[in-house]
């Protein structure tokens, strides 16, 4: 495939540390501007994967390719990564930081001071540009650690887990930018267990479990396949129903509604009918799109 | 290379620019400067005025010798030893006369113990009427503990006796004189040019290196040792590898600290010959001859700047290794204690290769890369070996100082992979072998 359609690809790839096996032959693709998440539990292989592919770590097997080539250190420079493991030297007043991290991701230096300048007002912070990051809130920290991997202007940009610890402003903040970034033909893979936002962003996903692949491709695709089998109710009554496990082989109570996932082979209309049959007072019931929380974990349950 | 400046420029700025450089570059030599006057002070701190003791001579000749001993210890040149060491220090003494009145000295000493007791005296001395035979005497204090004065009271004793028995032996004066005139040896190396008068100045300055490394590799070794573990710390570690090969950190990071240590040093050095300078001008205006500065060969002060290095970075990368083992300064700190050990050890190898340069075994330790610094530096000034020789112990050196950078990095990428966890020796070599 040629590089304008693909960014990495992963090809049956294997890592394990002493007995551990971290990645169990995975391969993947990540398209071009397009936002992949790379989903799965603690432990699943996330982390090992991504530094697979920034070239901290080499597989074991398999190959990996970048831009449709090998790996390579010079390619490091088309790379932003933002580690779960993150932190910023304590001391270092912001902007010598960000020069710093500008100079080795081998930025010209005419344009070091212009960049940090643009980032620092897009996450509202140019004030805090000769504080040393001791004084800044952690919140503060975490969007100048943003910055360093996207300062050089990565054609590839990797965030693991980037929102976590974030107010609900700065995730709304940090987000539009990187949809912006993916508008502007940037490459993103997002990485992390918090579904609801990856369920807002990511066009691809990769959902990994155990150190091994449990499905690929567009959320789009995974959506429909797995159909419209629940239900959203609200009810008064009803309930022996709702517990019957010929219908409903799980029910999530909600504040003011449930969650109702069919049973296999069960239909909504019995459901409906039984309920209206029972005499319980419906306020809502709609078929509802499976979340990618519950596509998680469900394909989690079922791989386990 | 590029990112390799960028690593070695961050460290050497935000070090030189932090306060503790400034406040340590002032105020060391001045914490040095005191703890070499606060206890010469000290000792010249004359309490008490000149000690009294009182003399009951029963030979009948031995009080003007005494004296006149006594008055010539105080004189450091005056001496047969030349270097009057710290006895200088003692207090001076005021002697009296007691004639002793035959069989009643009972009676005289009682009344000697009266004045002790009255502290009219600090002591009294007997000198029986055989003391030229067993040359055995008294002396009655009442402070045991003043050790450096009843040396310099022993000394003078000594020499009374001596200069009266070679009276009695009837010794002419000239004679007598020449007796007591100390050898001077001067030691004269036969170079490969001829004869070069060698008043050991050379040893003295590669003691001075050998020291001066020491001194920077105690200071500056936790300070790479920080370093290396600041990104751990920090968690800046992964960052960083996404951009920087771990060995070009390592070396950037130990390069960046060197310069810092190497700047420090070097303000020191300055400040010092100016004013060691201005010492000698003023020394020289009061008409003081100053010895000059042995004549040590150029490239002499090439070797000991290299080995210098070399011997810095040698023991610099070991503390660059144990912090890539480490998670913690504090482990660190107590992993790097050996270092230091085999350092002192080298130090000691001075004696050993400076008694026999051209040895196997002082070719040996000049070669092994850890007491190569030292021992190469002796054999040079006093039997400067082959030049294959030097260039061989920098190039094993130099290349040890590679290969455990090399090693560091990747115990330090692999240590990083495993979330922070502190690598047992055994599990380093292993990631280093993996990594």
């Amino acid at each position: 495939m040629a590089e304008s359609d693909t960014t990495v690809q992963l090809d049956s790839v294997s890592k394990s540390f002493g007995e551990f096996t971290a990645v169990r032959k995975l391969s993947l693709t990540v398209r071009s501007g397009r936002v992949f998440g790379l989903l799965g539990p603690n432990g699943a292989g996330k982390t090992t994967t991504i530094r697979m592919i920034v070239n901290i770590t080499a597989p074991d097997t398999g190959t990996i390719r970048l831009f449709g080539g090998h790996i390579n250190s010079a390619l490091q420079d088309r790379i932003g990564y933002l580690p779960e493991e993150r932190g910023l030297y304590r001391r270092m007043k912001i902007v010598d930081q960000l020069r710093f991290f500008a100079e080795i991701k081998n930025i010209r230096r005419s344009d070091i001071e212009k960049r940090i300048d643009e980032w620092l007002a897009r996450v509202k912070l140019p004030d805090w540009k000769n504080k040393r990051s001791m004084e800044l809130s952690k919140g503060m920290q975490q969007k100048i650690q943003f910055i360093t991997a996207v300062l050089h202007d990565p054609d590839l940009l990797i965030l693991d887990e980037p929102f976590s610890g974030l107010d609900p402003i700065n995730v709304e903040l940090l987000k539009e930018i990187v949809l912006d970034l993916k508008r502007s033909g940037k490459t993103i893979i997002f990485s992390t267990h918090q579904m609801e936002v990856a369920e807002k962003i990511c066009d691809d996903i990769c959902l990994l479990n155990r150190s091994q692949k449990v499905f690929e491709g567009s959320l789009r695709e995974i959506k429909s396949s797995f159909g419209r089998n629940v239900v959203a109710v609200r009810c008064e009554g009803g309930d022996g129903v709702l517990h019957d496990a010929t219908l409903v082989s799980k029910l999530v109570q909600h504040a003011d509604e449930a969650q109702a996932l069919l049973a296999p082979g069960a239909d909504a209309q019995v459901l409906l009918r039984r309920l209206i049959d029972s005499g319980a007072k419906i306020g809502k019931f709609e078929m509802v799109e499976p979340s990618l929380n519950d596509i998680f974990i469900t394909k989690v349950t079922e791989h386990a | 290379m590029r990112k390799f400046l960028a690593v070695l420029k961050r460290e050497y700025i935000q070090r030189v620019r932090a306060k503790m450089f400034i406040v340590s570059t002032i105020l060391l030599p001045v914490v040095m400067s005191l703890f070499g006057l606060v206890p010469a002070i000290i000792l010249s701190i004359d309490a008490g005025g000149p000690m009294r003791v009182a003399v009951m001579d029963q030979t009948g000749k031995m009080y003007a010798r005494l004296e006149e001993a006594l008055a010539s210890e105080e004189t450091p040149e005056a001496t047969d030893r030349g270097n009057p060491g710290p006895e200088m220090a003692g207090r001076a003494f005021k002697l009296e006369q007691v004639t002793s009145i035959g069989p009643d000295a009972a009676a005289q000493r009682s009344q000697l113990d009266e004045r002790l007791r009255a502290k009219q005296l600090d002591g009294y001395l007997i000198l029986p009427p055989d003391f030229m035979d067993h040359s055995r005497a008294e002396f009655f204090n009442n402070n045991p503990g003043d050790v450096l004065s009843r040396r310099i009271l022993q000394r003078a004793l000594n020499r009374a006796v001596r200069e009266q028995r070679l009276v009695e032996a009837q010794v002419d004066p000239k004679t007598r004189q020449g007796l007591f005139q100390s050898v001077e040896l001067e030691s004269v190396k036969i170079g490969a040019t001829g004869e070069e008068r060698d008043s050991g100045g050379s040893f003295i300055l590669v003691f001075a290196v050998g020291f001066i490394m020491y001194l920077a590799i105690l200071m500056y070794g936790q300070i790479i040792l920080g370093a290396v573990i600041e990104e751990k710390e920090t968690r800046i570690a992964e960052i960083l590898f996404s951009s920087v090969k771990p060995f070009t950190l390592m070396m950037g990071k130990l390069v960046g600290v060197s310069l810092v240590a190497l700047t420090q040093l070097a303000i020191w050095a300055t400040a010092f010959s100016v004013f060691a300078l201005y010492g000698v001008n003023l020394l020289a205006s009061r008409g003081m001859k100053m010895t000059s500065i042995p004549g040590i060969p150029f490239a002499h002060y090439v070797y000991f700047a290299l080995f210098f290095l070399l011997g810095y970075f040698i023991y610099a990368t070991i503390y660059a290794l144990v912090g890539s083992m480490v998670t913690t300064t504090q482990e660190g700190g107590q992993l790097a204690m050996p270092i230091i050990l085999i350092l002192v050890v080298s130090f000691y190898l001075f004696l050993p290769v400076s008694r026999s340069p051209d040895s196997s075994f002082s070719f040996w330790v000049s070669m092994i890369p850890f007491t190569s610094p030292v021992a190469m530096l002796v054999r040079i000034v006093t039997q400067t070996p082959p030049f294959w020789q030097i260039a061989l112990s920098l190039i094993i050196g130099f290349g040890t100082v590679i290969l455990i950078m090399w090693i560091a990095s990747r115990i330090y990428r692999v240590g990083m992979l495993m979330y922070g966890k502190r690598a047992s020796i055994p599990e380093a070599l292993r990631w280093a072998r993996q990594a």
